[in-house]
């Protein structure tokens, strides 16, 4: 299937307008007329070219799903629940200095510390949290800055603009840390590599993380806001099932607000994600169901396979095989994130045939559209 | 600008009009002069301010019209004779005044109020016509209907005024202000002016005598009566004449500009032996029993006048008095559609007027001539879009403001109001301001629009006034919207002039109409004493003022201030040279690729950057450009580049 690349008007009419903007930074960055302000995308003027970069890499544009995993993956897109698998493992980081500030293992700020430390990168694109706690992209140059980037606070934001933003000339090699839907517009720039931006094939190493939804950034702000000083905020935290609860760690004070209160400042456009495990990249990483401390991680590339194995050798990383239940726990996940998005989207259009932005094989689909959901749960 | 003061009684001057007005005044003996700069009446008061000082005489640019009136009236009060000009708007602000001063009558000296009319709009807002206002409120007007009569009737008005006690208005428009002609001068009387406030009239009176307009009725009753002495007055003034055959088959009544046309078209159609002039120097009151005499020559009569049909509804409504004795008039003109009731007079549309009511064949030109004017300019006059000087701070004042809009993302808008900034409706500000009213109305709006939130109204609401509007009609609008808690955002664009009508000095600028030091009056000092928020940025760092306009937006109550501070870049280059030396990489410029697709020349639009469409590339005009240095900030690739001239 075959699309045809349009303007900046159609993005706004296709996918900002109708709320499925995923806030991923790929349309913003590159042009001057594409703006991120207080957790929404904003066109400065009107750019009236009928073709643009931001309307191409936008992730709920047409996605070739088959295109993208080709040229990943080096095939069309099999449609595993975790996506593409050399090997599933768990992992902390040996570090608990690394542990301590991260969000579960510690795991992606190493894979960026050692990826800086052995060459294969000149610099990581992060985001870490502003004073107010919004999260900011950040290039991090060393360990050290590497560190400023751990932690969560579930908020989306634009870490493509950051990539974006970057030199159009620079020969720095960079790592980059992103979101499913990040990934995916990262993966259609490599698909189709930009002219007149930073050269993508300077990107050397993807770390993905796992999302079920992410949240609004100005709507979840206001939340804050009005609960507790952003400032005093040390920590975000949703712990595992049952919990059901979305932590603020303020000072040696937990604060915490059911999960079910938090998901109303989802995105709404999460719901019409297929990707929980950030299947387009290097590599991905998660929490551990049952396990705290340590991080799930699935390797998908060759590239992903030499950094964990690097990792393992310098003694910077501990790993474990991932227990088969936690296995099949985080399968059923993904799948039934799958299905949920699948049938969120033809319930949305109405029409088994329009998939919005999705370029999925009909046999997938099907199986999809049969597999029965249940409500959604945790994160 | 000529000397308008030279001593040469009999010489032959080139004045443009409204240097032939001054000149009227001067000769008529005034001693006190204000006025409020407005196009075409700004050179009127900007002529005399040169001799001020020699001639001993006041001069001053009031804050507003209304003080300019009430100024210029206290030296009649006082015994000096005053002049106070403005144009056609200011009329309207200084109606409630007139009002008044009808009923209290003058002082001893006499006071003339000359309105300029701008009939098409060319530098306004609107197309009012001043002339109706002498009819509503009782006071004599004239209008001069070339350049002698413009200086001539000072003298005239100003006896008027005086014999009759009124305030007088002498109305001219555009073509009669702006166009230049021969003068002959008459003398200009050496007066020592003495003031003195009489405050009883009768000095054995044991009571002193306000002036004032109680018993309003009575003296109602007395206006009405004096507007009838008047007319008695104006019946043999030679301002008003007739020319033309004894009994014409049409009889042209005009006045003011009207009278040139009316010549031209009778000239050019070469029927003078069938048509008759009747031109009017006094409108209002009208002369009637000069007017009767010329309705018995001719059964058609045809009115030439600009804008609105005053004359004509006047002598209609006149004539419908005496229709019984009156041989029956036709009359043709705006009512009949043979002339419009808005725009300019031409003598196109004159003769068209005249040959339709004669019936006379008459092309006055070959019907390829728009044709051929249209194509002239294309060869000899670059396409230029109506925008902002380059270098103008505006431009970037409105570039900052349209960012903070968009980014805030509320459908925010710009509520606008009178000055260069006026342009920003178009292109030059990039379509910002959404509303156009008069001096001080963007303020007024923006306090209505400022309580509607109760209303479910989220739009954030920028109002943006020039700084000699801000003295002229913003401050009470201000007060009223910090009062009252309104919710908006006031920009005052504070280029240090009155740049829209030639440099004038307001109350924020260094020196007065005399050239003295003036008292410099702080806007930002007045907006915290009435208790706003004010924020002072540099438009050209584009990156703070957005930042603080966006602070200023998202502010959730109340009226706040930024003022935006850059001096007018044509009053800057007269006193510094470049401060940039502009270049650009074309390797670094995009050109219409994705990534910029020409932000600068399709949306920045400065004229001093040039799309070179041969090359896909931008260029810099060296003539034009002026090297402020902000297209610098706004290419996205850093290939516009600035290098500071040491």
């Amino acid at each position: 299937m075959v699309t045809k690349t349009k303007g900046v008007g159609d993005l706004f009419k296709e996918v900002i307008d109708k709320g499925l903007c995923t806030v991923c930074g790929a349309c913003v960055g590159d042009c001057p007329y594409m703006v991120f302000y207080r957790g929404k995308i904003r066109m400065l003027d009107l750019c009236n070219r009928t073709e643009g970069h931001c309307y191409e890499y936008c992730p709920r544009t047409f996605t070739d799903l088959d295109a993208i995993s080709n040229r990943i993956h080096g095939m069309p897109y099999g449609g595993d629940e975790i996506g593409s698998v050399k090997r599933v493992v768990m992992a902390r980081a040996v570090d608990s200095k690394t542990r301590s500030k991260a969000q579960y293992g510690g795991t992606v700020s190493m894979l960026l510390s050692l990826a800086l430390d052995n060459g294969l990168i000149d610099a990581a694109i992060l985001s870490k949290n502003t004073e107010d706690k919004l999260p900011s992209g950040f290039v991090a140059r060393s360990s050290a800055q590497v560190l400023e980037g751990a932690g969560s606070n579930y908020m989306a934001y634009p870490a493509l603009e950051t990539l974006n933003r970057m030199p159009r000339d620079s020969k720095d090699r960079f790592g980059i840390v992103v979101t499913p839907c990040q990934a995916i517009a990262l993966a259609k720039m490599v698909a189709s590599p930009p002219e007149q931006r930073v050269n993508i094939g300077n990107v050397k190493l993807t770390v993905g993380l796992f999302c079920t939804w992410a949240l609004s950034y100005g709507r979840f702000h206001e939340f804050i806001k009005n609960h507790v000083t952003p400032a005093k905020i040390r920590k975000f935290d949703i712990p595992p099932p049952p919990a059901n609860r979305f932590d603020f760690y303020i000072g040696k004070d937990i604060k915490s607000f059911p999960l079910d209160e938090i998901r109303d400042y989802r995105m709404p456009t999460c719901a019409y994600c297929l990707d929980m495990t950030a299947e387009f990249t290097d590599i991905s990483v998660g929490s551990v169901e049952g396990t705290e401390g340590w991080n799930t991680v699935i390797v998908r590339t060759q590239r992903g396979m030499e950094i964990i194995e690097d990792a393992q050798k310098k003694k910077r990383l501990e790993i474990k095989e991932l227990p088969d239940k936690n296995l099949a726990h985080l399968r059923e996940a993904a799948l039934m994130k799958k299905a949920r998005a699948v049938q969120a989207i033809v319930e949305k259009t109405g029409d088994k045939n329009d998939l919005l932005y999705l370029g999925l094989s009909d046999k997938l689909k099907d199986k999809l559209l049969a597999h029965k959901v249940t409500p959604q749960g945790g994160h | 600008m000529p000397n308008i003061d030279i001593d040469a009684p009999g010489s032959n001057q080139l004045f443009i009009g409204n240097e032939a007005m001054a000149r009227g005044a001067l000769e008529a003996g005034i001693g006190f002069a204000s006025a409020y700069p407005g196009t075409p009446s700004s050179e009127i008061l900007g002529s005399l301010s040169e001799i001020a000082k020699k001639r001993d005489i006041y001069v001053e640019w009031s804050v507003n019209e209304k003080v300019a009136i009430e100024a210029g009236s206290a030296a009649s009060f006082a015994g000096i004779r005053s002049l106070v000009a403005m144009k056609m708007n200011g009329l309207n602000v200084v109606i409630d005044f007139l009002s008044t001063i009808i009923l209290s009558g003058i002082g001893k000296k006499g006071i003339v109020v000359m309105v300029g009319d701008d009939p098409s709009a060319h530098s306004s807002s609107n197309e009012t016509d001043s002339r109706p206002v002498a009819k509503w409120l009782d006071i004599p007007l004239v209008e001069p209907g070339d350049f002698q009569e413009a200086k001539d009737m000072m003298p005239f008005i100003y006896d008027v005024s005086e014999e009759f006690g009124t305030i007088c208005l002498l109305r001219s428009v555009t073509r009669i202000a702006h166009a230049r002609g021969n003068i002959k001068l008459g003398e200009i009387p050496k007066i020592k002016h003495k003031a003195r406030f009489e405050q009883f009239l009768d000095p054995a009176a044991p009571m002193p005598t306000p002036i004032m307009c109680i018993p309003s009725p009575f003296r109602h009753m007395f206006q009405h009566m004096r507007i009838d002495k008047v007319r008695e007055k104006f019946e043999t003034c030679s301002f008003n004449r007739y020319v033309g055959p004894e009994k014409p088959d049409l009889l042209i009544v005009t006045a003011g500009s009207g009278w040139l046309y009316s010549q031209d078209a009778v000239n050019a159609l070469k029927a003078e032996d069938r048509i008759g002039i009747l031109k009017l120097g006094t409108l209002w009151p009208l002369p009637e029993k000069l007017v009767k005499s010329c309705l018995s020559r001719a059964d058609k009569v045809l009115f030439i006048e600009e804008t609105d049909p005053f004359l004509e509804g006047a002598v209609m409504e006149y004539a419908a008095g005496f229709s019984a004795e009156s041989k029956r008039n036709m009359f043709y003109g705006k009512q009949t559609r043979h002339l419009n009731s808005f725009g300019e007079l031409t003598p196109d549309a004159v003769i068209k007027a005249i040959t339709s009511v004669l019936d006379i064949k008459y092309a006055p030109r070959d019907a390829e001539y728009m044709k051929k004017v249209g194509a002239i300019p294309q060869d000899h006059v670059m396409d230029r879009l109506l925008t902002f000087c380059p270098g103008c701070p505006h431009r970037a004042s409105f570039w900052a403001i349209k960012d903070a809009l968009h980014m805030d993302g509320r459908h925010g808008f710009v509520t606008g109001d009178i000055g260069c900034y006026t342009m920003a409706l178009g292109p030059a500000g990039f379509f910002q301001t959404r509303t156009h009213q008069c001096m001080g109305a963007g303020a007024g709006l923006a306090n209505g629009f400022g309580q509607l939130g109760r209303f479910g109204f989220d739009q954030p609401v920028v109002s943006v006034v020039g700084d000699s509007t801000f003295f002229h009609s913003i401050m009470p609008a201000l007060v009223n919207g910090v009062h009252n808690h309104a919710n908006f955002t006031l920009v005052i664009l504070d280029n240090g002039a009155t740049a829209m009508t030639g440099f004038q000095p307001h109350p924020g600028t260094e020196l007065t109409a005399m050239g003295e030091p003036a008292a410099q009056i702080s806007m930002e000092n007045i907006c915290r004493a009435i208790g706003a928020r004010v924020e002072i940025c540099d438009p050209f760092d584009l990156k703070n003022t957005t930042r603080t306009m966006l602070d200023l937006i998202e502010q959730e109550k109340g009226a706040r201030v930024a003022i935006m501070r850059r001096t007018c870049e044509l009053v800057r280059q007269k006193k510094d040279k470049k401060p940039y030396k502009m270049q650009i990489n074309p390797d670094k410029c995009l050109g219409e690729d994705c990534g910029c697709n020409r932000l600068c020349t399709r949306i920045f639009r400065c004229p001093g950057l040039i799309w070179d469409a041969s090359i896909g590339k931008t260029r810099i005009d060296e003539v034009i450009c002026n090297a402020c240095g902000v297209c610098a900030d706004i290419c996205p690739e850093g290939a516009i580049t600035k290098e500071a001239v040491a």
